[in-house]
């Protein structure tokens, strides 16, 4: 029986869907099965970022409606085993399915995959309750400036509410160059403000934009900054215990921090 | 004082009202009128003692005032005391919102009344309201989040969001956060705002109104 994990994050294009998209390659290059779930119903991204966009033929949608079985609406991604693709319905708008169909959608795909990740949509309407419903656990996605982590917060307290557990923290988007200057908040600052674990921070990475164009996932890259640090992500994900490094310019003291950052 | 008549003080022991001589209750009256609404706050639910200098007043009369008080200012007359000349001199020249909050204080106790506590983190959209009492905060209040008390704030964590304590108009009440870095606090009526780029210090803080009539933060040592 495998795992339910959403992906979301209160404010908009803090990046969800890289995440999950990453993270669900990633899944599969580690040898795990894994589907992920498009919850953006009307704004659909998953299938762009993954590259698949040309090869769906039915959406979530169908199968609440009944047009199709679930397992045929599941889009194989072919450049890796076991990696597969639940698309929403871009003619559809979020009011448009209910929560329970959600859960029994993600209860199935349980059944056959190590994990699912169902991407969230922006904001704490249906969209996200939708994108809930069905998940065990959570990955809240961050960016270190005030307004995201406010809302991240905001989202964490409705998911603690929901009685989702655990929620861990990706702080994407991460610049050692701002922090080490004093112009961005570092990770402990974060850490501070939202109380939950950290499971990984992503760098800015300009990689990211060119393989969000290209369809091409970051993590097929090795040596990107930005691929590495979703590989250890879906690593932990998988229960490797590795430590988070230390992705700060400098400094003794905050190799320290790190250190003493819970990690699972 | 430019009506000398009646004169609203604060004392270590609360408020008093002080009514000078040789007047009918007709003046007396509407002397008190005055005085009160020169005050630029509501008084409701304070405590008076009303020292009489005033020969000229009878039981009676003195009785009537006190009724009145009650009914039309809400205030609570504690004793009515006839005084000689001399009036010991007030804890502040004028009565100050400090000032009378302190003396205020003397009807509004902190041990008496209930508390609730909140054993965990305030996220942002999350609210507490307890207007019966005071309110102790075992986690942070985070930025977007909201704690209204009728009496105390008390926050064993950080204080980022907006707090209210005294939101039933006592001005005695204070707020009190490991660290104080509030978007916005309240006290009574009073308002202040965070500065920009407020730094948490690392110590403990009080926030309550000061003596100029202000809200006022410094270290908190003890209460
Ligand atoms: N680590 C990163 N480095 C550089 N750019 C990034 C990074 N992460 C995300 N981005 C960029 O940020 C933008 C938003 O990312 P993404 O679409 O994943 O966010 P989202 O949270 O899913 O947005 P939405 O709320 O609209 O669904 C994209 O253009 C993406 O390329
Ligand atoms: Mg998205």
């Amino acid at each position: 029986m495998g795992k339910v994990i959403v992906v979301t994050s209160g404010k908009g294009g803090v990046g969800k869907t890289t995440s999950t998209a990453n993270l669900g390659t990633a899944l599969a290059l580690l040898g795990k099965t894994a589907v992920v779930v498009d919850a953006d119903v009307g704004l659909r991204n998953l299938d762009i970022v993954m590259g698949l966009e040309s090869r769906i033929v039915y959406t979530s949608m169908d199968v609440i409606d009944k047009q199709c079985e679930l397992s045929k609406a599941l889009v194989k991604d072919r450049r890796v085993d076991g990696l597969t693709l639940l698309a929403a319905s871009q003619k559809n708008n979020k009011d448009d399915i209910q929560p329970e169909q959600m859960k029994a959608i993600c209860a199935k795909l349980r059944t056959t995959h190590d994990f699912v990740l169902v991407d969230s949509p922006a904001g704490i309407e249906r969209g996200f309750s939708n994108a809930s419903a069905g998940a065990d656990e959570a990955i809240v996605v961050t960016t270190p400036d005030v307004s995201a982590i406010r809302d991240a917060d905001r989202i964490i307290g409705l998911l603690q509410h929901a009685g989702i557990e655990p929620i861990n923290l990706i702080l994407n988007r991460f610049s050692p160059q701002l922090v080490g200057n004093g112009s961005m908040m570092d990770q402990a600052d974060v850490l501070d403000i939202l109380n939950i674990d950290l499971i990984g921070i992503v760098p800015e990475d300009s990689g990211v934009i060119t393989s969000t164009n290209r369809g091409i996932p970051l993590v097929y890259e090795d040596a990107s900054p930005g691929s590495q640090a979703y590989m250890r992500i879906a690593r932990r994900l998988t229960g490797q215990r590795i430590p988070i490094p230390d992705l700060e310019e400098k400094g003794f003291l905050s190799n320290i921090v790190n250190w003493f950052t819970r990690n699972r | 004082m430019a009506n000398s008549i009646v004169a609203l003080r604060a004392y270590r022991d609360g408020l008093h009202l002080i009514i000078r001589p040789h007047l009918s209750i007709e003046e007396v009256e509407e002397a008190i009128q005055q005085e009160i609404s020169r005050m630029n706050q509501p008084l409701i639910g304070a405590s008076v003692q009303i020292d009489l200098k005033c020969p000229t007043l009878k039981k009676e009369e003195a009785a009537y005032l006190k009724s009145k008080l009650q009914e039309t200012y809400n205030l609570t007359v504690r004793s009515i005391e006839a005084l000689d000349e001399q009036v010991p001199p007030p804890i502040a020249a004028a009565p100050t919102t400090h000032a009378i909050a302190q003396a205020m204080d003397t009807s509004n106790n902190r041990e008496s009344e209930p508390s609730r506590i909140i054993p965990y983190t305030i996220r942002s959209g999350q609210t507490e309201n307890f207007p019966q009492g005071s309110l102790i905060i075992y986690g942070d209040v985070n930025s977007g989040a909201e704690v209204r008390a009728g009496g105390d704030i008390v926050v064993l964590g950080a204080l980022r969001g907006n707090a209210h304590a005294g939101i039933n108009g006592r001005l005695s009440a204070v707020v009190i956060a490991m660290d104080l870095v509030p978007v916005q606090l309240q006290i009574g009526n009073f308002i202040s705002r965070r500065p920009i780029n407020q730094k948490s210090r690392g110590y403990p803080e009080i926030a309550r109104i000061g003596v100029e009539d202000v809200i006022i933060v410094e270290k908190f040592v003890k209460f």
